[in-house]
C-alpha cells in the first residue's frame, strides 16, 4: 500500500513521529559525537600522561640496563586493564622490557614512531610512543598500546540507552500525536462524512458542522455554501424537468395531431392527384372525343366543296367552305389549347431529330400556299447554302414557323411575305436563323408587349376581322424557350413586321435520360424495297369515317388504297400486298397501333415499309421511337400528308423526280407552286 | 651514553692496553656507569666554585680503564659541567692533593688500593666527594657505591649512611635499582 494513500490520521500520526524521531536522532547524535570524540581525546591525554610516568619510572632502569627493575616498572600497568601491552625498547631499537596483557604480542624491533612523543589510532587500538630520557639524554622509548577499552564501553552504554530512549519517545510521541491529530482529522473526516452521505443519498440538506474557524472551518463554510448551491439547483432543475416532461407531452401530443393532419394532407393530395389525373384523361378523352366529330365535318365539308366545285352546284361552295373554315379554326382552338394546358402543367417534351431544314421548309411552304394566295400575297424563301442538317423538334419548329407565316399571311393584303433562313456561329455555338418579314399592318408599340402573351391578341376586333385563337404567337414563344432560343419581333404600325427566330443547330435536352428520337427513318434502306408496290397505301384506322375519307383523298392522289378496321387485318393485308406506305392509327379495340407498329417493324418483310401515324394521341416521340416514319395528328392536314406520301413514292421510284431550283431565289420572289410541286431538293 | 652503548656493540672494538676483550667490556659498562651516576647524584651546590666548574673524577690505584673513561666521558656534561679526570697513584697522593685542592667529587678506588680503603675513606670523610668501588665488602666499609658483577652483569650496592654523611643527595631512582647495603659497625667481618 501507498504511503501517500494513508489516511490523513495516520499521516498526522507519521508525520509527528517522524520529524520528532529524526530531530531527536539529530541532537543526540551530535550529543554522542561530541561526547565520543572528548572521551576519546581525554583517553589519548591519559595514555600519554601514563607514558610519561612509567618512561620517568623507567628511565634509570633503562640507564642501567636493568631489565628485571623495567619489567616491574611495566608491571605496574595490570592495574590498566585498558593496556593491551607495553614495551620499553633500547636506545638500539630492540625490546627492552615488555609487558602484555594477555596473548597479545608487540614486535621486538620498535615500530617507527613519527615524533619524540606521538599517539595513533590502529583499528579500535591507541598506540602511543614515548621517548624514555634521563636528563635530558634519550635511553629508550616506550610504546603503549591501548585497546580504549573505556571507549567502546562507552558507546555501547551509550546505545542501548538511546535505543531505549529512542523507543519511549516513538511512544509519547505516537500517544501526542494520536490526540493531537485529532485536531485537524477531525473535521476532515466530518467534512468526508457529509460528503459520502450526499453523494449516497442525494440528500443535499444536510450541512457539515464547523468545529474552528480554522483553514479547514473555512473549507466546511464553502463546502455548505455550496451545498446549499446544489440544493437550490436541484430544486430548480426538478422543476424544469417537470416542466419539461409537460412541454414534452404537449409536444407529443401535437406532433401526433400534425402526423394526423399530415396524413389527412397526404389523402387530400392523393385525391387531388387522382382528380388531377382524371381531369388530363377527361382532356385527352375530350380533345379526342372533339376532334373525332370535326375529322368528319372538315373531312367531308372538303369533299363535298370539290365536288360542288365539279357539278358546277357553286351556291354551296361558299356556305361548304364557312363550315370548313369554323372547323379548322375550332380544330386548331383545340389544339392550342391542349399544347397550353401541356406547356403550364410542364408536361410538353420534346422528341430531338435530325433533319433536313431546307425539306421542312418545303413542306410547310407548300402546306401554306393557300393561305398566301388567299390575300394575293407573294412569298420569297431564301435559303442560305449552308443551312443543311438541324438536330431539333421537327414538330415543334415546324409549328413556330407554320404559326409565323400564318400570322404573317392573315395580316398581310396585297403585301410580300419573305422568309429567310441561314446558319450563323455566335458565342462558339451554331445557331439556325428564320426570319419571316412580311409588309402587313405592323404592330404597335403597347401590342408589342403582350404579343407572346396567352389570349392577347391585338385586339378582339382583330380576332374577328381576321380569325385565329391568339394563342400561336404565345405556343411559338413557349417552344423557342424550350430548344434553348429566341424569339424577337420588330415592326411599326403600318410598316410590316419581322419576327426573328433563332434556334440551336443542335438542340439539346437537358434531362440526360431522355433518349434522342432517331427520327431519320426518312430514309429507308434500299434492302427494303420487296416487291413494294410504291403506289399502294395501306389504311389502319377503326373509325369507317377515317377509313373513307383517307381512302378517297389519297385515291385521288393516284394510290391503290387498302382500308384495315382493325390492327390484325392491317397487318394481314400488309403481309399480302406489301403496300408502300402504311398510315396507321393508335386508339383501336383489340390490339392498338403500337402494337401493330411493333409487329410490323420486328417482321423484315415489312420492316421497310414506312409509316405514317395518324391519331388523335400525341405521343410522337413513342410514335418515332417504335419506327415510325412520321407522326400526324388528327384532324389531318390533308396538304401536309399528301406532301409526304408524295415524297415517299417519289423515294421509291428508282429515279427520284426532283426538280432543282436555285437556292437563293429572286428577290421579287418565284411563286411556289402547290403541293410539292416545285420543291427544292438539297440531298 | 649512547656512545658507551655504540661502544658496546661494537665488541670488537680495539683496546691498545688490554687484551681481554671481556675486562674491556666490563670497564665500558662501568665508565657508562659512573657517568649515570653523576647524573644521579646531587652534590651540595657550594661544591663547585662556578656553574660550569667541571666534576672531578680521580682514579685511585691501579687503573683498568685505560683511555676507557676519558672516551666516554668526552664532551660530556652534567647540568652543564664537564668531567676531568685525575690519577692517583696511591693514598698518599690522595692525602696530599686533598690536603691541597679538596677539589674531588668522584672518588674511584680500585681494587688495588682495597686494604687502604679506610685510610682512603678517612681523608675524604667530611668532603662530600662520592666514593665508588669495586671490591666486595667496599660499601659496607664506608664506601658510597660499589659496582660488583653478578651473573655476568654490572650491578651496584650503595652505602646510603656514607653518602648522607659526606652531605650528597642519591636520587631515589638510583637507589631502586641498587642493592643497599647497611655501613658495618665495626671493620672486619665481611658482608656477602
Amino acid at each position: 500500500m501507498n504511503l501517500l494513500n494513508l489516511s490523513i490520521k495516520r499521516k498526522l500520526i507519521l508525520m509527528t513521529m517522524l520529524t520528532s524521531s529524526i530531530a531527536l536522532l539529530l541532537s543526540w547524535a551530535s550529543f554522542l559525537i561530541y561526547d565520543l570524540i572528548s572521551f576519546r581525546s581525554l583517553l589519548t591525554q591519559d595514555l600519554s600522561t601514563q607514558a610519561e610516568i612509567i618512561g620517568y619510572n623507567s628511565a634509570a632502569a633503562m640507564a642501567f640496563r636493568d631489565q628485571t627493575a623495567a619489567t616491574a616498572t611495566l608491571s605496574a600497568l595490570t592495574a590498566k586493564g585498558d593496556i593491551v601491552g607495553a614495551v620499553l625498547y633500547g636506545p638500539n631499537g630492540k625490546m627492552f622490557a615488555h609487558y602484555f596483557r594477555g596473548e597479545e604480542t608487540l614486535p621486538e624491533l620498535q615500530p617507527t614512531c613519527s615524533q619524540k612523543k606521538s599517539y595513533r589510532f590502529q583499528g579500535q587500538y591507541l598506540e602511543v610512543c614515548h621517548d624514555v630520557t634521563l636528563n635530558g639524554d634519550r635511553v629508550g622509548t616506550l610504546f603503549l598500546m591501548s585497546d580504549m577499552r573505556q571507549w567502546s564501553m562507552r558507546a555501547q552504554r551509550y546505545a542501548k540507552i538511546c535505543f531505549v530512549f529512542a523507543l519511549m519517545s516513538a511512544f509519547l510521541a505516537f500517544l501526542v500525536s494520536s490526540k493531537l491529530q485529532k485536531l485537524i482529522s477531525g473535521p476532515i473526516m466530518h467534512l468526508e462524512d457529509t460528503m459520502k452521505m450526499v453523494s449516497a443519498n442525494k440528500n443535499y440538506e444536510v450541512r457539515a458542522v464547523k468545529s474552528y474557524s480554522d483553514e479547514i472551518g473555512s473549507l466546511m463554510d464553502g463546502f455548505n455554501a455550496m451545498l446549499s448551491d446544489i440544493q437550490q439547483r436541484d430544486t430548480a432543475l426538478r422543476g424544469a424537468n417537470e416542466e419539461l416532461q409537460t412541454r414534452t407531452q404537449e409536444l407529443e401530443e401535437e406532433i401526433t395531431q400534425r402526423r394526423q393532419a399530415q396524413e389527412e394532407l397526404l389523402k387530400a393530395k392523393h385525391v387531388a392527384e387522382e382528380a388531377s389525373r382524371a381531369k388530363s384523361t377527361f382532356l385527352a378523352n375530350m380533345s379526342h372525343e372533339l376532334r373525332t366529330p370535326l375529322n368528319a365535318i372538315i373531312g367531308y365539308s372538303e369533299m363535298l366543296e370539290e365536288e360542288a366545285r365539279g357539278s358546277e352546284n357553286s351556291g354551296n361552295i361558299q356556305d361548304l367552305q364557312k363550315i370548313q373554315a369554323a372547323g379548322k379554326h375550332l380544330l386548331s382552338l383545340i389544339n392550342d389549347v391542349l399544347d397550353l394546358s401541356k406547356i403550364e402543367a410542364g408536361k410538353m417534351t420534346l422528341h430531338l431529330e435530325t433533319f433536313d431544314v431546307t425539306g421542312m421548309i418545303e413542306e410547310i411552304v407548300a402546306t401554306l400556299q393557300p393561305a398566301v394566295e388567299k390575300n394575293r400575297n407573294t412569298l420569297h424563301v431564301r435559303l442560305a447554302d449552308q443551312v443543311g442538317m438541324m438536330r431539333a423538334d421537327i414538330t415543334k419548329v415546324r409549328q413556330i414557323l407554320f404559326n409565323l407565316l400564318s400570322n404573317a399571311c392573315k395580316f398581310t393584303d396585297h403585301g410580300s411575305i419573305s422568309v429567310d433562313v441561314d446558319r450563323r456561329l455566335e458565342d462558339g455555338r451554331d445557331w439556325i436563323r428564320f426570319e419571316v418579314v412580311d409588309t402587313g399592318i405592323g404592330i404597335g408599340a403597347k401590342q408589342k408587349e403582350n404579343l407572346f402573351k396567352e389570349f392577347a391578341q391585338a385586339d378582339t376586333s382583330i380576332s374577328r376581322k381576321y380569325g385565329g385563337t391568339g394563342l400561336g404567337l404565345a405556343i411559338s414563344y413557349r417552344f423557342v424557350q424550350l430548344m434553348k432560343g429566341r424569339i424577337a419581333v420588330q415592326s411599326e404600325p403600318g410598316q410590316g413586321a419581322t419576327f426573328r427566330v433563332d434556334l440551336p443547330a443542335q438542340v439539346r435536352i437537358e434531362t440526360p435520360d431522355s433518349a434522342p428520337a432517331e427520327g431519320t427513318s426518312e430514309v429507308p434502306s434500299p434492302a427494303g424495297a420487296v416487291k413494294a408496290d410504291r403506289d399502294t397505301i395501306l389504311v389502319i384506322d377503326d373509325d369507317a369515317a377515317v377509313r373513307d375519307l383517307m381512302s378517297r383523298f389519297l385515291t385521288k392522289l393516284d394510290f391503290n388504297v387498302f382500308a384495315a378496321g382493325s390492327g390484325e387485318e392491317g397487318l394481314r393485308l400488309a403481309r399480302q400486298v406489301h403496300p408502300g406506305i402504311i398510315t396507321l392509327d393508335v386508339v383501336m379495340p383489340d390490339r392498338d397501333g403500337w402494337s401493330v407498329l411493333n409487329q410490323l417493324k420486328a417482321e423484315p418483310e415489312l420492316s421497310e415499309i414506312p409509316v405514317i401515324m395518324v391519331t388523335i394521341v400525341d405521343n410522337q416521340g413513342l410514335g418515332l421511337e417504335l419506327g415510325a416514319s412520321h407522326y400526324l395528328v388528327k384532324p389531318v392536314d390533308r396538304e401536309r400528308l399528301a406532301a409526304l406520301v408524295e415524297k415517299h413514292r417519289n423515294m421509291h421510284s428508282s429515279a427520284p423526280q426532283t426538280v432543282r431550283i436555285p437556292v437563293s431565289m429572286s428577290p421579287d420572289g418565284k411563286h411556289v407552286g402547290p403541293i410539292g410541286a416545285e420543291i427544292v431538293r438539297r440531298r | 651514553m649512547v656512545a658507551i652503548l655504540a661502544m658496546l656493540t661494537a665488541s670488537a672494538a680495539p683496546d691498545a692496553r688490554s687484551q681481554d676483550t671481556s675486562a674491556s667490556s666490563e670497564y665500558l659498562i662501568k665508565a657508562g656507569f659512573i657517568y649515570n651516576f653523576a647524573n644521579l647524584v646531587q652534590w651540595p651546590a657550594a661544591t663547585f666554585p662556578q656553574p660550569d666548574s667541571p666534576i672531578v673524577i680521580a682514579i685511585l690505584g691501579q687503573d683498568h680503564f685505560g683511555t676507557t673513561l676519558d672516551r666516554v666521558l668526552q664532551g660530556k656534561k652534567v647540568n652543564g659541567r664537564p668531567f676531568l679526570i685525575k690519577r692517583l697513584k696511591s693514598v698518599p697522593e690522595l692525602l696530599k692533593s686533598v690536603a691541597e685542592l679538596k677539589e674531588y667529587q668522584i672518588l674511584f678506588i680500585s681494587s688495588s688500593e682495597m686494604p687502604r680503603l679506610a685510610e682512603a675513606i678517612q681523608i675524604v670523610k667530611g668532603i662530600p666527594v662520592l666514593t665508588i668501588g669495586e671490591t666486595p665488602g667496599f660499601a659496607k666499609n664506608g664506601g658510597m657505591i660499589n659496582l660488583i658483577l653478578e651473573d655476568n652483569r654490572v650491578r651496584f650496592e650503595v652505602n646510603v649512611e656514607a653518602a648522607k654523611e659526606a652531605d650528597l643527595n642519591i636520587s631515589s631512582r638510583l637507589l631502586a635499582l641498587a642493592r643497599i647495603v647497611p655501613q658495618a659497625p665495626a671493620d672486619g667481618r665481611k658482608a656477602e
